[in-house]
Parts: structure tokens; sequence; C-alpha cells
């Protein structure tokens, strides 16, 4: 019978760990509803998020995201926007803050889940890895120039100007970089 | 349910439930599409009560309502894609679409589990043998033995913890002293079955198995019923083949649930495949009541 008490607490802690550690969310406080004001003196950088090139390769797309209004027409998800850049912020960062801002759906890969310690976005706007073809995905750019880093590395400075796009084929100069 | 195995459905040639048996269990596991999934559910399920009883089945439920709602649960934890997050998890959605898959992933295992259980009350050791020992008579022993294994494990089981219970080892209902017994059992289980797996082996090389020249005698004979229940079952394939390789009845969860196609050659299709699932429930109930008619007329 002792045994039996013992077995039950077992499990019941086994629940409160669980419960515990995980962090539950309503939709409503998952989105956020305000973001921090940009003042004269603050930093700021800006973001977009595009993916033009679903609409070049648009026959490479998986059948279920052409139906409905998933891909935009224009193919920008997130126009030119201006956020405050709070310090130590990295890109992935501002881009948590800036999807959670416009209800866009996101999905990434924890830093501890993968070799290269920096977190790996699968997915953005039901838009994953893989969708268009079997090497497209998402990639990002700062000011221009593909860094060599992850998203959750790179940190940013006053007036950066980030890009997410979203590509079919490899860009250019991850071909150069490679050889 | 009061004759023996040889009636009804199972009185089919090997070949035709052999053929019968694995277009259910191909389709069933390539498809996604709930209608599908449920005809073949409704199908397995209604077969399997006909074959081994009513009680039976409501026993197993006991495992099978668990296993449903585990692996419904399970699901959105791993996939986070869909369009109506219900809550957030340390940062992920948990999505209604990803619940939903995870049931539609639930139901098509479980059909497929009662598929293989109904097969092997159906098809037995003799018909496989039947089947395959001409052309792979090793391959087809080994199979013969793989689907015997569990049921003989189980009768097995039961002997041992009885006789273990008879010698008064184990007798406090404790949890632990339970787990304990059945550890014991199960390791004495291991050791009887690969020594039998053994005899069994020895034993047919004695008889000459699978040696050139061998003969068989069996008395199977393929007749109309079996042409017909084969071209229906080829017939009806090629339907759902067709409507999924085309698209017609194709259904995507992620990002967002497709609607169930509603025109007509869907519904055909849908139609013809329950049908096609409750072919050997039709024959049973047919069977049985002829057999009734009988009985009440000595």
């Amino acid at each position: 019978m002792k045994k039996d008490i013992l077995a039950l607490f077992l499990a019941v802690l086994l629940v409160i760990v669980i419960i515990g550690g995980a962090n539950i969310q309503s939709v409503d406080e998952y989105y956020l509803t305000h973001i921090d004001d940009i003042t004269p003196e603050s930093d700021t950088v800006y973001i977009s998020i595009t993916c033009g090139d679903v609409l070049i390769n648009y026959e490479d797309l998986d059948p279920s995201l052409k139906s409905g209004d998933i891909i935009p027409p224009d193919g920008v998800i997130l126009e030119k926007t201006e956020y405050v850049l709070r310090s130590g912020d990295t890109v992935f960062d501002i881009l948590n803050r800036a999807v959670r801002y416009n209800h866009i759906q996101m999905e990434y890969q924890g830093a501890d889940k993968n070799s290269f310690n920096t977190i790996y976005i699968q997915g953005i706007n039901y838009l994953y890895e893989f969708s268009c073809g079997p090497v497209s995905g998402w990639t990002y750019y700062v000011n221009g120039d593909l860094p060599d880093k992850g998203c959750s590395d790179y940190k940013l400075s006053d007036g950066d100007v980030i890009e997410f796009v979203y590509v079919c084929r490899i860009p250019e100069t991850f071909r150069q970089g490679g050889s | 349910m009061n004759t023996g195995h040889e009636k009804a459905f199972a009185g089919h040639h090997p070949l035709t439930l052999f053929i019968y048996f694995s277009l259910i269990i191909i389709i069933s596991m390539f498809t996604v599409h709930p209608a599908i999934l449920m005809c073949s559910l409704t199908g397995g399920v209604s077969f399997y009560i006909s074959v081994s009883g009513i009680r039976n089945f409501i026993t197993e439920l006991s495992f099978y309502i668990p296993l449903f709602l585990l692996i419904t649960i399970t699901n959105p934890l791993f996939s986070h894609n869909g369009v109506t997050p219900l809550f957030f998890l340390n940062g992920n959605a948990v999505t209604l679409e990803a619940i939903l898959y995870g049931a539609d992933i639930a139901i098509m295992l479980i059909s497929v589990i009662f598929w293989c259980k109904c097969f092997n009350k159906v098809v037995s050791n003799d018909k496989i043998i039947y089947l395959f020992g001409g052309l792979i008579p090793k391959l087809s022993i080994v199979i013969s033995m793989i689907l015997r294994f569990i049921p003989l494990f189980k009768i097995q089981k039961e002997r041992i913890s009885q006789s273990q219970k008879a010698m008064g080892f184990y007798s406090s209902g404790s949890y632990i002293d339970r787990l304990k017994s059945m550890i014991r059992v199960f390791s004495s289980l291991i050791t009887w079955s690969l020594e039998s797996s053994i005899e069994t082996a020895n034993s047919m090389k004695a008889r000459g198995y699978g040696l050139k020249g061998r003969s068989n005698f069996s008395m199977f004979r393929f007749s109309l019923e079996d042409v017909v229940t084969l071209s229906a079952s080829v017939l009806f394939s090629v339907l759902v083949f067709y409507g999924n390789f085309s698209g017609r009845t194709l259904f995507t969860f992620y990002p967002e649930i497709s609607g169930i196609a509603t025109d007509l050659f869907s519904i055909i299709t849908y139609v013809s495949f329950g049908l096609f699932c409750l072919l050997p429930t039709f024959t049973e109930i047919k069977e049985n009541l002829k057999w009734k008619y009988y009985v009440s007329k000595i």
C-alpha cells in the first residue's frame, strides 16, 4: 500500500512539473496590442517580410497554399516598418515583436534544438521551408547583405534595415561563400 | 457467432481475402481524407464485432479510447501550423488544425489496427502457407509464425501467471508488486517463446517443409463469389486511387482545413468505399440469418 502511495506521489509530481514548466498564453496575450513608441531619441530599425520569389515560382508551390488568400498577391507580408531597437536586440527579437504585433503566424526552431546554436525560422505566414520547391525557405538580409550568422546571433545597431525574404533558389552569395 | 471460423466471409478463397485486406489497409494508410477513414473505421469495427462479439469489443475500447486521445493531444505539441490558434504554449501556437489532424491520424491508426485484427481472425495460418508456401516457403513460415506470435504470447502469459499465482507468488494487490510479478512472468515468457520458435522450425524441417517436390494439400476453391468480391475490390480501389491522385477527393489540414468535396464523383467514391468496407459485415449477417433459418427448420 505504501508503495502505491509513493507511485501516485511520483505521478502527481510529474504532472506538476509538466504543467509548471509550460507557459500557457491566450491568443490575445500572445499577440501584442501595444509596442514601444518611437520617440526622437530612441534607436530604430526597419523590418520587412516578403515572399516575391513564390510568385515567380508559383507552379512549385504546395497545392494547399494555393487556395484561399494565404499568399498575398503582391508578395508583401509585412511592409517596411520602423520599430524601436532596445539595447542588445538581435534580428530575431525584432522579427518576433513585429509578427506578434501584426498578428502574423510564425514558427521557429529553438537555438537549443539544432547544431548551429541559433534560432531557425521554419515558417512565416503559413509559408514553411520546402513549401515551394526543395531548396525553399526563409532567409534574411541586413542593409542588403546576407549575414553569415543566425538571426538570433546578429546584434543590430541604429538604422539597420532587415529584410526577411522567402527564397525558392539558394542565393548567389551563399554559393560563392561556400566555395 | 455460434458456428466455427470457417464460414461466411472467411469462406472466401485465401487470395481474395489477402487482396481485399491489403487493399483496404493500403488505402487507409495512404489517405488522410476523414470521410474515407471513417468508412474504413466503421467497416473494420463492425466486422470485428461480427467476428468476435460485442463484449470483446467493449473491453478493448478501454485501450483504444485513451490511444485516440493520446495521439490527438500529442500532434499539436509538435506541429504548430494552422490558421486558428486556440492558445499559445511556451510561445508556440496550439491550433485547431493540428488537433483535428491528430484525431484524423488516430482514426487512421485505429482503423488499420482493427483491420489487422480482423485479418488475423479470418486468414488463418494454413491460408498464408497455402498462398506463399510454394513461392517463398521460408518467408511464409516466418509470416505465419509472426502473426500467430501475439495470440500465442497472450495465452502463454495467462498460463504462466496462473501458475505463479497457484504457487502463491505476488498475490498482494499493490501496483509495485504486480509490476514485479509481471516482469518475472515476462522474462520466463521470453525464454519460452525463443525455445518454442526453435522447436517449430525444427519440426517443420523434420517434415521436409520447403524441400523440392514436396506437395501440399488444400481444399480452397475459387468460386463465383470470389470473382464478385475480387472484382468489386479492384473496382472500388481504382475509384478511390483515381479520386486521390486526380485531386478530386484530396483533403488538406494545413494551413487551413479544406472542406470535404461534395460533388457527385466524390459522393460516389465515399459511398462505394463505405459499401466496400462493410462487405464482410454484410456477408457475416447474411450467413448468420441463413444459419438461424436452417436451424429453425430442423
